[in-house]
């Protein structure tokens, strides 16, 4: 069984100029010990997804339909046991977050409390979570701050966080994350702001997490350099759908989708002596708020097909693990797939 | 809707169009009218304020009495001919309410207006020049805001008479502080804002910066204590008049009205509470336009 | 062929800020440019890289006089510029541009696209108002916008384009040096490649030169002539793009250039990265010697006391003693 399985999970905000569906129709799983990156550029939904797994989004925001799988149990607010009792799935969250389930942000400043020691934000969980002493609970945090690369921990235990720099204070974020052995690490943007330097040693640091404790770790991240170094597989996301799923070497070496060949092509490296332009993927990031019916990426796509723009690819498979959501891959059920969609259209313009 | 044939066509240029702009173009101006106009309170305020400006606008016009004109009919109640009654003179209340309110919102609008003038210049000039200029001009606003400015417009009047000018003077002495502080924090922030400084890259003058890039920018604030700077200026003269320190007879503001219906409260409180009431509406819409603009100028959540 | 002159050269420019007034006698200061000299010819990119806090960001902004500068020379074609008067300043400003990092922080949003493309020439009186409007449109046909934008408000774009909006208005006054500070960190991966891409039309079409700023190696590889390096105010590595980045002789940039994620699984799994212990320390106590010593893996005890002085390898300057 695997330890996160997310089904057809949709995401909805409400904004002032309309309806923006952030996730839509999202399926993926995730095993074990796995180091699963989320690709996206801004607007992909790759953060908003998790933070709905997180139970942690926005006051706009809700999941309209969708199964989370977690550790056995469906922890979706729209599940059959939370629908009409949203308070017991507050409780329930409340219970895992931090415990089974725990997340890392891109700021460590703004997830520290500026007036509150480094200790007492680290001992909070595990003393919440595990209900041991302070004493003990101290004895941990000094093991974690050890683990997580910070020197000199007894001293450090009772600091302010303006008293550490930027990639300490991400460790310290990461030592809280870890502080109740989680099944599942969701780590958005870890090393975005950080130096490229530091931002290897918090790499490697997380990759030794992995290998050392039974965990596993989800990488929200637009780099693609950071997927190569340390993940075992990719989601590529376009306008809130996993466009692409693969191994990293999948991705790397035999990519499908057209965006994901196109962001491989935009970031692979030419000699300067040779000057020649970048290939790039034309236009902008799509607005969620006026999408075509058809596939998202069409209006940048230079395989765009004329069924691209009315009607969705559905996800063809390519070796074991991969696969693919393009029209070029899934021509042969062009006719079961154009019919069902336009059923459903028909269906929701009659309601 | 396409055929089946050509389904597995290349797709033509114009339809990707990847550069289109799904927003609906708006002005500033217009976005913050829209969102001011969704707010049902704003929107109730300012019609109330505008029926109210209207009527004292035309109401004197069109009405049969004079502000000043006495009658024989003598503290008479409500009724038909006289819609507030008349006062102990036999002046009917409801034309010398009218312009009651004309003198509280000329005061209310023309001391704000001097005071934003005032305060923008001084505040930008402040924060625009900074270092050594800035601190000499604040230390300065500091000394004038140490007094009080009810012994501004008491010394003023004693000077001048106890008049509508007096006292807006006297509220202008250090009532653009206020605003002067606000612009010169705002400056100090915009100014380090990428696009000042492109403008300063572009060898664009202080004036442009300051006026152009700066001021259309720190607007919202300002706009915003002015709205709620205007009922403040109100009170503060029907306080002063009532208190006895306001206009003199036979002008009368809305707090003088209050005033000298004092000793017949309690036989006719119609007297009373007609300019109250006034005040009280005022001060409610001008509130409500200040709050719904301050939350149409700085959106939590655009979008 | 005659030797072609730099269009810009800086000569041992400092800028110091002071970080702390003591009550009595000494002052702190941060020093974020020390002594910092490189030349730009026409036509040529020069990249910046470093880490946060390595100056980057304030060279440019003294270069291009938002900050005034401290001792040193910034020599615009035959003039030193760095201590003019802020009025003879203005005939050299329509000769230097700027690109922002932050495609939301650098365009006014109170003013339409075509009021902020065309603000530059109504600053220096060019062209009647009707060339005006003829020029923005076609500055913005140039950065691959749509003539019916002109009339759109800046938070109608997405990143990308306002960054284009930005280039264009940096092109309205026909400069020829543009110093673009990091102009694509902000931007999602699949629009850099588009802004490089036109950043380079640009500069082939018009001879333009830029200092590209950077954090990010790869991109300035690209774009670069030459690549400039830089740690805690100090320009330590310079030379041509290809050399410095396949051949880095500072300890520095090595580390750097092997700390760089590759966008390949197999290349970044056999990568051997140099272990650099900690992070940039503070500049305003910065090390005596080296500002690289603390962390350097090759550090000789000379490092501690004196800051070396720059060693021509080939015609690739580096500040280290291991090339003295």
């Amino acid at each position: 069984m695997p330890l996160l399985e997310i089904k057809n999970l949709s995401v909805q905000f409400q904004t002032r100029h309309g309806i923006v569906n952030a996730v839509r129709d999202v399926n993926f799983s995730l095993e074990k010990g796995e180091l699963l990156g989320i690709v996206g550029e801004s607007g992909s939904g790759k953060s908003v997804g998790m933070l709905a797994v997180m139970g942690l989004l926005a006051g706009n925001g809700r999941i309209t339909e969708g199964e989370i799988w977690f550790n056995g149990r469906n922890i979706s607010p729209v599940a059959e046991e939370f629908k009409n009792d949203p308070k017991g799935y507050d409780r329930y969250m409340k219970q895992i977050r931090g415990k089974d389930l725990s997340m890392i942000f891109q700021d460590p400043m703004t997830y520290l409390n500026p007036v509150l020691k480094i200790g007492t934000q680290i001992t909070e969980g595990i003393i919440k979570h595990e209900k041991c002493s302070k004493q003990e609970a101290k004895k941990r945090a000094i093991a974690l701050m050890q683990q997580v690369g910070i020197p000199s921990a007894e001293e450090r235990f009772s600091q302010y966080p303006f008293e550490f720099s930027g990639g300490m204070r991400q460790r310290i974020v990461i030592a809280i994350a870890l502080s109740c052995n989680p099944k599942l690490i969701i780590a958005d943007e870890p090393t975005t702001a950080l130096d490229v330097t530091v931002q290897a040693q918090i790499i490697d640091l997380l990759k030794a997490i992995v290998k050392e404790q039974d965990t596993s770790i989800i990488m929200i991240t637009h780099d693609l350099g950071v997927v190569a170094k340390m993940c075992n597989s990719v989601n590529i996301m376009y306008a809130g759908k996993v466009v692409e799923h693969g191994t990293i070497d999948d991705i790397f070496y035999r990519p499908q989708h057209p965006y994901t060949k196109g962001l491989l092509n935009s970031v692979k490296t030419h000699d300067s002596t040779k000057r020649q332009s970048l290939s790039s993927i034309p236009g902008t990031p799509p607005d969620l708020l006026k999408l075509n019916t058809g596939c998202a990426f069409m209006p940048r796509c230079r395989e765009a097909m004329k069924i691209c723009k009315d009607y969705l690819p559905e996800a063809a498979s390519f070796g074991e693990e991969q696969y693919a959501s393009c029209w070029h891959y899934c021509k042969e059920h062009a006719d079961r797939i154009v019919s069902k969609q336009s059923e459903r259209m028909m269906s929701e313009e009659v309601s | 809707m396409i055929q089946r044939e050509e389904y597995f066509d290349p797709i033509e240029k114009e339809e990707q169009n990847s550069e289109f702009i799904a927003i609906e173009r708006k002005s500033f101006v217009r976005d913050v009218w829209e969102r001011f106009k969704s707010n049902r309170r704003a929107l109730t305020g300012l019609i109330v304020l505008g029926i109210i400006m209207i009527i004292t606008l035309l109401g004197p016009i069109l009405s049969p009495y004079s502000y000043d004109g006495m009658g024989t009919s003598i503290n008479s109640k409500v009724s038909l001919t006289h819609w507030f009654g008349t006062d102990a003179l036999g002046r009917d209340l409801f034309i010398r309410v009218l312009y009651g309110i004309r003198i509280s919102l000329t005061i209310g609008f023309v001391t704000t207006l001097i005071n934003i003038v005032l305060g923008i210049l001084y505040g930008g000039i402040a924060g625009y020049v900074g270092g050594k200029t800035d601190m000499a001009m604040m230390r300065i606003v500091d000394v004038m805001y140490a007094v009080p400015s009810l012994l501004y417009i008491i010394l003023l009047m004693l000077i001048f008479g106890s008049n509508i000018g007096s006292i807006m003077l006297g509220m202008c002495v250090s009532g653009w502080i206020g605003v002067a502080r606000l612009m010169r924090s705002q400056v100090i922030t915009l100014k380090e804002r990428e696009f000042a400084l492109a403008a300063y890259t572009q060898g664009a003058g202080a004036g442009r910066i300051l006026f152009r890039h700066l001021f259309t920018n720190a607007m919202g604030p300002i706009v915003v204590s002015a709205t709620l700077a205007v009922p403040q200026a109100i009170f503060m003269e029907a306080f002063l008049s009532f208190i006895g320190m306001g206009i003199s007879a036979p002008q009368a503001s809305l707090g003088t009205l209050a005033q000298s219906a004092r000793m017949y409260m309690s036989i006719y409180p119609n007297q009373m509470i007609c300019p109250i009431a006034m005040i009280c509406l005022i001060i409610f819409a001008l509130n409500f336009i200040g709050e719904g603009l301050d939350e149409a100028l700085n959106p939590k959540g655009s979008r | 062929m005659e030797k072609e002159k730099p269009v810009v050269s800086v000569r041992h420019l400092k800028k110091y800020f002071v970080a702390n007034r003591h009550v009595f006698g000494a002052t702190d200061y941060v020093k974020a440019i020390d002594d910092v000299s490189f030349d730009i010819m026409p036509g040529e990119t020069v990249g910046l890289v470093g880490e946060s806090g390595c100056g980057k960001s304030t060279l440019a902004r003294t270069i291009i006089r938002i900050y005034e500068p401290g001792e040193g020379e910034i020599i615009y074609k035959n003039t030193d510029i760095a201590h003019l008067s802020n009025r003879k300043m203005r005939a050299y400003r329509n000769k230097m541009q700027m690109i922002f990092q932050d495609p939301y922080a650098s365009l006014n949003p109170r003013l339409t696209v075509a009021e902020i493309i065309a603000e530059p020439m109504e600053i220096y009186n060019m062209y009647t108002k009707k060339e005006r409007e003829e020029k923005v449109q076609e500055l913005l046909e140039q950065v691959g916008l749509k003539p019916d934008h002109i009339t759109r408000y800046p938070h109608e774009f997405s990143g990308g384009q306002r960054q284009r909006i930005g280039i264009a208005r940096t092109l309205a006054l026909d400069p020829d040096f543009i110093i673009c500070d990091e102009p694509i960190s902000a931007l999602d991966v699949s629009i850099q490649a588009q802004i490089i891409n036109l950043l380079e039309k640009i500069q082939d079409e018009k001879k333009l030169s830029y200092l590209f700023i950077a954090h990010d190696l790869t991109m300035v590889r690209h774009i670069s002539h030459k690549i400039g390096v830089m740690y805690l105010g100090h320009l330590v590595e310079f030379g041509e793009a290809e050399e410095v980045y396949k051949n880095p002789l500072h300890p520095y940039t090595q580390a750097l250039i092997s700390a760089a994620p590759v966008a390949d699984p197999v290349l970044s799994r056999t990568q051997e990265r140099i272990k650099l212990e900690g992070e940039v320390p503070s500049p305003i106590h910065t090390p005596s010697g080296c500002p690289f010593s603390p962390r350097c893996p090759e550090c000789r005890p000379e490092c501690r006391i004196d800051p070396p002085v720059v060693a021509n390898v080939n015609g690739h300057k580096v500040a280290c003693y291991k090339y003295v």
